[in-house]
């Protein structure tokens, strides 16, 4: 094939053999520029396409009708109207709504489920496989869907004006499905007046320099310090390790009057006239939001299957969710005990104190994986898309994981029962009390460097079989029982009142 | 035959192209693809005439790439580039069909009358000092473009500007072709150890730091990462491909990771197309626009492509949302439109070049030939593959041409005289070298009839 290059002795390499390799070199090339090719037009393809920057994305924002959002009751809570220079504008006729919605602007961009489902609601990512192959060949490409939430206004309005002037938020959840029921974040911001193209602009400025943050989804990615309502967690993995049962019983007798001393540090129970008589067990322990007996707890289970709890509730990492969320934690630290600092970390942690940080997402789930026997459900804000060419897609139940056994459920809520109904309990989370229906509870007073503290409830009724869970926060707003414990229980009756 | 194909593909692609413009089934107006195919048919005809026998793949497969190229210009926004001569005005089509006549016509006269190759092998460090002297050039003359912190690539000559680092990267293969083939035995079995690694005495090793000398010189005068890629990969093939020594290979890499080391350190522009590459999303709105918006384009066109004028200027009311996508982004533009498999086809048309380039290395007379003839294939391939490889933030992106399918007059010259000195030397009726003799110079005798 070659003349040339004949290497003799001490001549030069022959060419062939090397231009053969040159060649293979080039083949890899070619192939690397294949799978380069594959990746962004196949792997890639959607997400390109769906991301805002996209023109693609913005050209249909302009040009098709967007899809609508309606609630779970068939109210519409998001449509389409005219500005008064005719151009096209969003109208949320629920003010409560919007940090679930967010916003769709032109001008300002999207945000909330407008922003999650733009490309869904502007008709680019069609349902159903195969759709998107079938799309070019279609004259008029898009086919915009319409949102189906499994959010009630009705509760979500509810839940707002409960909230009044306060910061705080509510997040309600169906335990068996994962269905958000209400995502209220106070205080929030109007999107109608975002969306208007003559004074938005000024608008979103102020909200920004807004220190009371509006534009921050308190329900999602608001951290905060929960108090006694993370005892739950730490129940959960006190009991799956085995390290208690029910029937434990802490402390000895002289913490009653010295309280708790650890490595120097004093745990005390607040309020501990009653119930001096005997060591407590588990459901004592709730009732009365004993921090001894939980710290007490959480040091026999050890930091580790603390962590490995948390986890199982979606601890540590942002959650799988229609909106961002921001991840909540146990411990900031990276310190020798599994990240704690020290064992006085982890007594405090037991009872929501020291470095734990949680949204109010997260403790929602929390409460609403009691009532589901154990099992974790995937929270959602979307039931169903249906597009206007008639396409549907139902987003149905679907188990994340099982986080304990359903034997620890049935104990803990039976705990959470007796926070609520118990005789002693009643002072503490009594409030939350549905009437005719048996309720399960849990109240918090997550004490802070200074100030008020942050009233808290998760609970969820009925006890039996769970239709809602909730999780209340109001920001300094003084001790659970005081107010979220109330606002938490006023909800869960309305819910049940009109679910029916 | 195969140029009866190309033929079929450019009119299918006007009639659709204008089909999707009028909105209706037309062919529009087909002066411009019917003037291409009867330049290109009387280049063939003008080989089969003169007698030559060549690579019957060459030619069909660089009309197929420059047809893309009429389609994709014919598409683009009219208003984005184009020239006015004394009032006439073209748009970017119908220059780009004059350039492509152009290229065309330089292509047939090189394959047709390069009969022996004296005049290069005999002159090659007449053609380095030519070269060297092209690259100052646009020191001297005032730059084209007044941006200063842009790349200053651009001769301007009366209305026509060119761009001299095309020019010279055809000149830079002559050179090496000739010196390696001069001083391949000597490179290849002469050793001095320096650690591991065993090299060549070291005056030999000069002409290796000259080129990496000039691959950076063109980073830092010309701030053309492109060209200076291009190079210094075509430099250290050829000199495996002369050697077969990969530790020159190894060597020259780290040569040049250093010295891009060095430069992302000290120039800003260097920096700023590497940081681009690795993070576009850093700056969406800045300097990552291009190279995220090239990415949607490929993400638009999916696997099948939107179809011809049915991709992204055309997009609502934002035309010409790809920057430089004449020029830098042709790859995008025709990934959006034809999709993957159009993408690929493109990228095959490449690997045919690829192949048929290296068949005639093997195939050559001498050293000097197979040198030659791989050189010129490798200045096409890896041009493509650096430019393609940058719109699919493979590599960092580089300013350099897509070849016979970007917009431009010298880019079109440049390969078309690459093209027309491959197919010239895979005429089997060419004269052959004279074997080397006593003396260390080829000679070659006085024409002969072929």
């Amino acid at each position: 094939m070659s003349g040339n290059g004949a290497g003799g002795a001490g001549g030069p390499p022959s060419i062939g053999s090397a231009l053969l390799r040159v060649g293979l070199a080039l083949a890899l090339l070619f192939g690397g520029i294949g799978a380069g090719l594959g990746y962004w037009q196949v792997v890639q393809a959607q997400a390109l396409s769906s991301e805002p920057g996209n023109p693609l994305v913005q050209s249909a924002a302009r040009n098709a009708p967007r899809g609508r959002i309606f609630d779970a009751s068939g109210e519409t809570v998001a449509f389409n109207d005219r500005g008064a220079d005719g151009q096209r504008l969003r109208r949320y006729p629920y003010p409560a709504m919007a940090p679930v919605l967010g916003y769709q602007s032109l001008r300002f961009g999207t945000a909330g489920l407008e922003r999650a489902f733009d490309a869904e609601l502007t008709g680019l990512k069609p349902l159903g496989p195969g759709g998107d192959m079938m799309r070019k060949f279609l004259s008029d490409p898009y086919d915009p869907s319409d949102l189906h939430l499994s959010v009630d206004v009705r509760l979500q309005a509810a839940a707002a004006a409960a909230l009044g002037g306060d910061r705080g938020s509510v997040v309600a959840i169906e335990p068996a499905t994962g269905r958000v029921l209400a995502l209220v974040s106070n205080p929030t911001f109007d999107a109608n007046r975002l969306v208007d193209p003559a004074s938005g602009g000024e608008y979103l400025e102020s909200l920004r320099g807004d220190r009371s943050t509006p534009l921050l989804n308190r329900a999602t990615q608001g951290r905060f310090v929960p108090g006694s309502v993370f005892k739950i967690v730490t129940a959960t993995a006190a009991l799956g390790s085995g390290a208690i049962d029910p029937a434990t019983t802490y402390p000895t007798d002289e913490e009653y009057d010295t309280g708790f001393r650890i490595e120097g540090f004093t745990i005390n129970d607040s309020a501990r006239s009653f119930q001096r008589d005997h060591p407590l067990d588990f459901y004592e322990a709730t009732e009365v939001s004993s921090n001894i007996w939980f710290a007490h707890a959480a040091l026999d289970t050890g930091a580790d299957e603390l962590l490995a709890s948390a986890q199982r509730f979606g601890f540590g990492s942002a959650l799988d969710f229609d909106l961002p969320t921001t991840a909540s934690q146990v411990t900031s630290g990276d310190g020798p005990l599994s990240g704690f600092t020290d064992r006085v970390e982890l007594a405090n942690a037991a009872y929501g104190q020291g470095e734990i940080l949680v949204t109010p997402l997260q403790m929602a789930m929390v409460a609403a994986c009691v009532a589901n026997d154990g099992v974790l459900m995937r929270p959602h804000l979307v039931d169903r898309l249906e597009s206007q060419s008639g396409r549907v897609r139902d987003v149905g139940p679907s188990e994340l994981r099982t986080v304990m056994s359903a034997a620890d459920a049935a104990a803990i809520t039976q705990a959470m029962v007796q926070a609520v109904e118990g005789e002693y309990g009643q002072f503490y989370a009594g409030g939350a009390k549905v009437a005719g229906v048996t309720t399960a509870g849990k109240s918090g007073s997550a004490q802070l460097a200074a100030g008020r503290p942050h009233s808290w409830f998760i609970g969820f009724a009925p006890a039996e079989q769970p239709r809602i869970a909730i999780a209340v926060i109001v920001e300094r707003a003084g001790s659970g029982s005081e107010v979220a414990v109330p606002l938490g229980g006023d909800l869960m009756s309305l819910y049940l009142e009109i679910a029916d | 035959m195969l140029l009866a194909l190309t033929g079929v593909t450019l009119f299918t692609g006007w009639a659709s192209l204008a089909s999707q413009q009028a909105g209706q089934m037309t062919f529009g107006d087909v002066s411009i693809p019917a003037i291409y195919m009867a330049i290109l048919f009387a280049v063939h005809l003008a080989f089969v005439l003169t007698g030559r026998r060549m690579d019957q793949v060459l030619l069909p497969v660089t009309g197929l790439l420059g047809s893309l190229s009429l389609l994709l210009m014919a598409r683009l926004p009219q208003g984005s580039a184009g020239l006015s001569l004394g009032g006439l005005e073209l748009g970017l089509a119908p220059l780009q069909l004059l350039w492509l006549s152009v290229a065309l016509a330089v292509l047939a006269i090189l394959a047709i009358a390069v009969r022996n190759d004296n005049w290069l092998r005999e002159y090659k460090y007449t053609w380095a000092a030519a070269g060297i002297g092209l690259l100052l050039l646009v020191f001297i003359l005032p730059p084209a473009s007044s941006d200063p912190t842009g790349p200053r690539l651009s001769l301007q000559i009366g209305p026509i500007a060119g761009q001299p680092s095309e020019l010279l990267k055809v000149i830079l293969v002559v050179f090496l072709a000739g010196y390696l083939a001069e001083n391949r035995t000597l490179l290849a079995r002469t050793s001095t150890k320096i650690g591991p690694l065993s090299l060549p005495p070291v005056p030999y090793l000069l002409p290796m730091l000259a080129m990496w000398g000039v691959a950076l010189g063109i980073v830092i005068v010309q701030r053309d990462l492109g060209a200076a890629l291009l190079f210094f990969t075509v430099f250290l093939t050829l000199l495996y491909v002369a050697t077969r020594r990969f530790a020159y290979v190894i060597l020259g890499m780290a040569m040049f990771l250093a010295g891009a080391t060095v430069l992302y350190q000290l120039f800003p522009h260097v920096r700023v197309r590497v940081d681009i590459w690795l993070d576009p999303w850093a700056d969406p709105l800045g300097s990552g626009f291009q190279v995220i918006h090239a990415l949607y384009a490929f993400g638009r066109g999916g696997v099948l492509g939107t179809g011809l004028g049915a991709g992204l200027p055309a997009v609502g009311d934002t035309p010409g949302d790809l920057p430089a996508v004449h020029t830098d982004f042709v790859y995008a533009a025709l990934g959006e439109e034809l999709g993957m498999l159009g993408a690929l086809a493109i990228v095959a048309l490449y690997a045919v070049i690829a192949e048929r380039g290296l068949r005639i290395a093997a195939r050559a007379a001498d050293d000097f030939r197979a040198l030659l003839a791989t050189g010129l294939t490798l200045v096409i391939v890896i041009q493509a593959a650096l430019i393609i490889g940058g719109n699919l933030k493979l590599v960092p992106l580089t300013g350099i041409t897509l070849p016979f399918v970007s917009y431009g007059g010298s880019s079109l010259l440049a390969n078309a005289i690459i093209i027309g000195l491959l197919l010239a030397l895979s005429d089997r009726g060419v004269e052959p070298p004279q074997p080397p003799s006593a003396g260390r110079r080829f000679r070659l005798p006085a024409r002969s009839p072929a």
